[in-house]
């Protein structure tokens, strides 16, 4: 599903952010991407976002050359990852239901395919009562909950969640990532980069461990740190 | 594009409008403002060209004769200037006749004529009409030269000097109109700049759910474009309650001028302004989308 062949990426002030990086997910994995800050986690999203280009190597998400995308043709590429941020990213003035039904109009999408989809991904998150409310009403492991509904709404193929429990308190933290592992089930690609060391080491998923812009450790139901 | 898709950009629109009341209402008014002006500055051009183009139709030369000619002498002489090189047509006109058109002229307004009946000033004159504008100047030159010509009067002169006065309403108002489209496009791009700051969260997130570059530039272009509409209709209104206005008054006062009416001008005027309202507001986001909305 998301491959990195040799991928090194050098930021125009000089700076090393990936360094030779090849990795391989399959379709229907989860994966915690670990490593402190600075580590490249940042640099890996943006690539896979194609907000940036690899100075070196190849990225291949389900088949496409990401570096080689037209810019024209990045919209739609870009449909095919759903993307969670530790800010939640949402937009205070609009309701919940319009914050998740915003990612199926900018897709032109149909209304009536509008208003089949958004109170079924709601309900998927279990905000189906809370549609009308404004996010500021909401705690945040539901703002949370409402940007994960956002991401899923267009049935994207991959998950990317950067720093998803970054702003939550533990219990709801582990909400968040059940969420994650239901829709994983589910059948979707999922990648999480997170610092939540405790979830990572309960969940016992694979773990890709960044260190100075290179993979330091790639391990089937691993924890965070490399187990003595 | 789906009708939903509009319906949402036409949302968008409104939402952000309310949000920018203030600059929106000054955008607005600098639009409404400057196509005013041009507006007044293109009726006086159309007008000044219009009397002047009516004006050299009429006649280009009149002698006017000496009051103590017979009737037999006056048709001599219109005979012989008749035969003049580069004439094409010389009429005798009688004093009578000549106050007879003025009355016409002066239409409802005759009774300021009455003082004048009984002592008609006016003289009789051969009215001429040469062949071609450069025949002008040599004819009249032939007719001082003939007794009897008391005075010729050629309206050349006030022709020229309509046309150069057109032609510089044409250029100030040309140079005033540009240089306020040109204040108007800036303060509308200003505006456009302000809006996309102001929704650059939401500019992110729809890049993020993979929203096309034209899908995201629309609304911008389409909130220019609803400045400068809206900025027109003031200026449209203005400018025909205030052509009627003056129409009525110039018909009913000085009926000698030319005027055009109201209907043969406001029509394609308005759509004018109108059309160069949408422009302009189009211009000044298109430019505000292309400088500060890096999709």
């Amino acid at each position: 599903m998301i491959e990195f062949r040799g991928v090194t990426k050098i930021y125009p002030k000089g700076i090393t952010a990936l360094a030779n990086v090849s990795l391989k997910i399959n379709k229907g994995e989860f994966v915690f991407l670990v490593g402190p800050s600075g580590a490249g986690k940042s640099t890996f999203v943006r690539l896979l976002l194609r907000e940036e280009r690899p100075t070196q190597g190849q990225i291949v998400v389900d088949g496409v050359d990401v570096g080689r995308l037209r810019p024209a043709e990045v919209p739609f590429y870009r449909r095919k990852i759903g993307m969670v941020f530790q800010d939640f990213r949402l937009l205070p003035e609009r309701t919940v239901a319009e914050n998740v039904a915003f990612a199926l109009r900018v897709v032109e999408a149909p209304r009536r395919e509008i208003l089949r989809r958004v109170p079924q991904v709601l309900h998927l998150v279990g905000l189906g009562h809370k549609s009308r409310a404004k996010p500021a009403e909401l705690s945040g492991g539901e703002q949370q909950r409402v940007a994960l509904a956002r991401a899923l709404v267009n049935n994207p193929p991959i998950l990317l969640a950067d720093e998803p429990t970054g702003n939550l308190d533990p219990d709801t933290s582990w909400e968040i990532m059940k969420l994650l592992i239901e829709i994983n089930r589910r059948g979707t690609t999922v990648v999480v980069a997170t610092h939540a060391r405790d979830i990572v080491d309960r969940l016992r998923r694979r773990v890709i461990a960044l260190e100075n812009g290179r993979v330091v450790r790639d391990e089937e139901k691993g924890g965070y740190t490399r187990e003595a | 594009m789906r009708l939903s898709t509009w319906e949402f950009y036409l949302r968008e629109t409104g939402r952000s409008l309310m949000r920018n009341r203030l600059m929106s209402l000054a955008s607005i008014s600098t639009v409404a403002l400057s196509l005013l002006i041009l507006g007044l500055f293109l009726l006086g051009a159309v007008n000044l060209n219009h009397i002047a183009s009516t004006l050299e139709n009429q006649v280009e030369v009149t002698a006017y004769l000496d009051d103590k000619l017979s009737p037999a002498a006056n048709k001599e002489l219109t005979e012989q200037v008749r035969k003049l090189p580069g004439v094409r047509e010389a009429t005798f006109v009688s004093k009578e006749e000549a106050l007879e058109r003025l009355k016409e002229q002066f239409g409802e307004r005759r009774d300021l004529l009455a003082a004048v009946e009984k002592n008609n000033p006016l003289r009789n004159a051969v009215e001429v009409r040469t062949l071609t504008p450069q025949d002008v100047k040599p004819v009249v030159e032939e007719l001082k030269k003939l007794p009897g010509v008391a005075k010729v009067s050629f309206k050349e002169e006030i022709i020229e000097r309509l046309f150069a006065l057109t032609r510089a309403i044409r250029y100030v108002g040309l140079g005033i109109a540009v240089l306020l489209i040109g204040g108007t496009v800036f303060l509308i791009s200003n505006t456009i700049r302000l809006t996309v700051f102001a929704r650059r969260r939401e500019i992110g997130i729809m890049k993020l759910v993979g929203a096309t570059d034209w899908f995201i530039r629309w609304p911008f272009l389409l909130e220019g474009i609803c400045l400068g509409l809206i900025g027109s209709l003031p200026a449209v209104i203005l400018v025909g309650r205030f052509y009627r206005w003056l129409a009525a008054n110039v018909y009913s006062t000085l009926p000698f001028i030319p005027l055009l009416s109201p209907a043969q001008v406001l029509g394609r005027l308005s759509l004018l302004l109108v059309g160069l309202g949408i422009l302009v507001g189009g211009l000044g986001s298109a430019i505000s989308v292309r400088r500060f909305l890096r999709v």
